[in-house]
């Protein structure tokens, strides 16, 4: 034929005889496509929420673990019982590239306060901990060096510890809370961070937890913190060789956000993979209906195909006459299924963090479009292979 | 303007070749009007499709205006049946979903070379002429036999071409709109100066070319001159 545009007007125009079953068999890579682009962005939402709530941390933080190695580092520790004390801290401090050193005492207990009893995390750091971690108080104040200095029995609670024992922030300023027998006083309530173990957290100074909460005045990890990304390397290098003089090396790890950052990349990148071969299954499965519905076309226009070879059409006009209409129904059904799955993403997207990105646009037409071209060429060459005498004599 | 040369044509039915036409020796002229005359199964349709280069022949060479064109590939052939080539069928063969002038310029869509004159006009031209202008946008299933008849020779010759193989033309008309067909055919001759070529069982229809051509069990057996 002459142009592309004289075989897409002619398919449209037989697609329009045909509204029904154009549909249904458009409907199958419809939902095929629909399926692909949400299993993406599902992955995506989840895989960039998780990422957010690290890079919340900061990206330029160091994580210093009892034991050795991300994954096992938890476990390890309870083993081997590494704890780290003021003396690392003081040896930490003396590196130049590090702008921050957190001591972090951990512990899960449970708080009193308001005649209530609940669950929380204490957090025994310094002042530095705010700055390095990004937390900013929503009511009230934190507490400075001076405040740990003197031990001070101070807490700046996690906006959902603070609403579970007060009822709501304003409310907690001021109160005591009581950790272990200790009376703390509430000086500030931080802002809502989404993630349960920082909102559940009670945020003391690290020296006030010596005594009855902390006896062996000791911490469970430490935190550290760099100007600049640049610096990473060698603070973590230098950070490594300052605690391989008290300790072995793998009784302790030294570990950068980047590296549990490219973890958590590199499990969702396979997550992703996976869900996209499920997904795929509903694509295939509408290629073959469309392969199915194409035969069946071939067969229905024998005769008109012999017609077309009469007056002048050769094998190759044929084809793609064929071939055109199997990768507009696909596409057809392709594009749908995007426009359908962009609508509930944007629709879901308040509630649950699903994310479209371009390669999933890019993926959901082009395999479309080639489930159209591989499975209409099978059909398609059976028309354009037809004797034309055959053909024509068909009825 | 086209030549058969000891032309066979043999189809193999299982195990069996069976030869439809063989050893056909045939030289038609421009701008004759002539008739292939025999009785079902005598091989006449065969020749028209060899003629028509729908076929290619077993052995033997065809040969159209000094040109072999037994061994032309896909494209060379439906090139000429697109140009050179017009056919009219028994069953009229119009694609019922396009109207009838989308039908008769179907084969424009299907040129691989610039055409020369403005194919819309030409599709109005032969309508008028043919009596079929005012059904121009029907469908082909809502008019006569008689018109659809027409509709396919419009069609034939929408690409000015030299030759028109009509096979059965008459076949599925009543005996009154046959003839007007056939008078239509021998005015297409006389008029366009297009060589036309029937095949009919028919001897009433042969008897209205001015040269006929009997065919009995694949072979030329006689000739009218």
């Amino acid at each position: 034929m002459n142009g592309y545009k004289d075989i897409i007007k002619a398919a449209i125009s037989d697609f329009g005889r045909n509204k029904i079953r154009t549909f249904l068999t458009s409907l199958g890579i419809t939902i095929g496509v629909l399926a692909v682009v949400l299993l993406i962005a599902l992955g995506l939402g989840i895989k960039n929420y998780i990422k957010q709530q690290f890079e919340s941390l900061g990206a330029n933080l160091i994580t210093v673990l009892p034991g050795s190695g991300f994954g096992q580092g938890f476990g390890a520790g309870l083993i081997n019982n590494t704890k780290f004390d003021e003396k690392d801290i003081k040896a930490l401090e003396k590196i130049n590239e590090l702008k921050y050193v957190v001591p972090v005492f951990f512990k899960a207990t449970s708080v009193e306060a308001n005649n209530k009893k609940e669950f929380a995390y204490i957090r025994g750091v310094n002042e530095d901990f705010f700055k390095l971690r990004n937390v900013k108080t929503l009511v009230g104040k934190q507490f400075n060096s001076s405040d740990n200095q003197s031990k001070a029995k101070v807490a700046v609670l996690g906006y959902s510890i603070a609403e579970k024992l007060f009822e709501s922030p304003e409310n907690a300023l001021e109160k005591t809370v009581r950790i272990e027998k200790q009376r703390f006083k509430v000086i500030g309530v931080s802002e809502k961070k989404g993630n349960s173990e920082e909102d559940l957290s009670i945020v003391v100074p690290f020296r006030s937890t010596y005594g009855a909460i902390n006896p062996d005045k000791t911490f469970w990890g430490i935190n550290l913190g760099v100007e600049s990304e640049k610096d990473i390397q060698v603070a973590k290098k230098k950070v490594k060789d300052t605690l391989l003089k008290r300790y072995d090396e793998d009784k302790f790890t030294v570990s950068e956000q980047a590296e549990i950052l490219s973890t958590i990349n590199q499990i969702f990148n396979v997550l992703n993979i996976v869900l996209v071969a499920i997904g795929s299954i509903s694509l295939i499965v509408g290629g073959v209906g469309i392969m199915n519905i194409m035969y069946a076309s071939v067969t229905e226009r024998i005769k008109e195909i012999g017609i077309r070879r009469a007056i002048g059409a050769t094998e190759k006009d044929i084809l793609v006459q064929f071939m055109a209409e199997s990768v507009l129904l696909s596409a057809f059904g392709g594009i749908m299924g995007l426009l359908i799955a962009i609508g509930i993403v944007v629709i879901v997207r308040p509630f649950f963090p699903l994310s479209i990105n371009l390669i999933a646009v890019i993926v959901a037409v082009g395999v479309s479009s080639f489930i159209g071209i591989f499975f209409g060429v099978f059909p398609a060459r059976r028309a354009a292979k037809l004797s034309p005498i055959e053909a024509i004599r068909y009825e | 303007m086209i030549k058969l040369v000891n032309v066979c044509k043999s189809y193999q039915l299982g195990n069996e070749e069976v030869k439809a036409v063989c050893n056909i020796n045939l030289e038609i002229k421009e701008k004759e009007f002539l008739s292939i005359l025999g009785s079902s199964g005598s091989g006449k349709s065969t020749l028209m499709y060899l003629m028509g280069l729908l076929e290619k022949p077993t052995k033997g060479k065809i040969i159209i205006d000094g040109k072999d064109v037994s061994k032309l590939d896909d494209n060379e052939l439906s090139h000429l049946r697109n140009r050179y080539i017009g056919f009219v069928f028994q069953s009229f063969n119009l694609i019922n979903r396009y109207t009838v002038k989308e039908n008769i310029l179907l084969p424009i869509k299907y040129s691989k070379t610039k055409i020369e004159f403005d194919p819309e006009e030409r599709a109005d031209y032969l309508m008028k002429r043919f009596g079929i202008y005012e059904r121009r946008n029907f469908f082909p299933n809502k008019i006569s036999g008689g018109q659809q008849q027409r509709v396919a020779i419009a069609r034939a010759l929408i690409t000015k071409p030299k030759l028109i193989l009509a096979d059965e033309p008459t076949g599925n008309l009543d005996s009154k709109t046959g003839e007007e067909i056939l008078n239509l055919l021998k005015e297409l001759n006389k008029d366009f100066g297009v060589t036309v070529v029937i095949v009919t069982h028919e001897r009433e229809v042969a008897k209205k070319t001015k040269r006929q051509i009997f065919i009995k069990d694949g072979q030329i057996v006689k000739k009218y001159l």
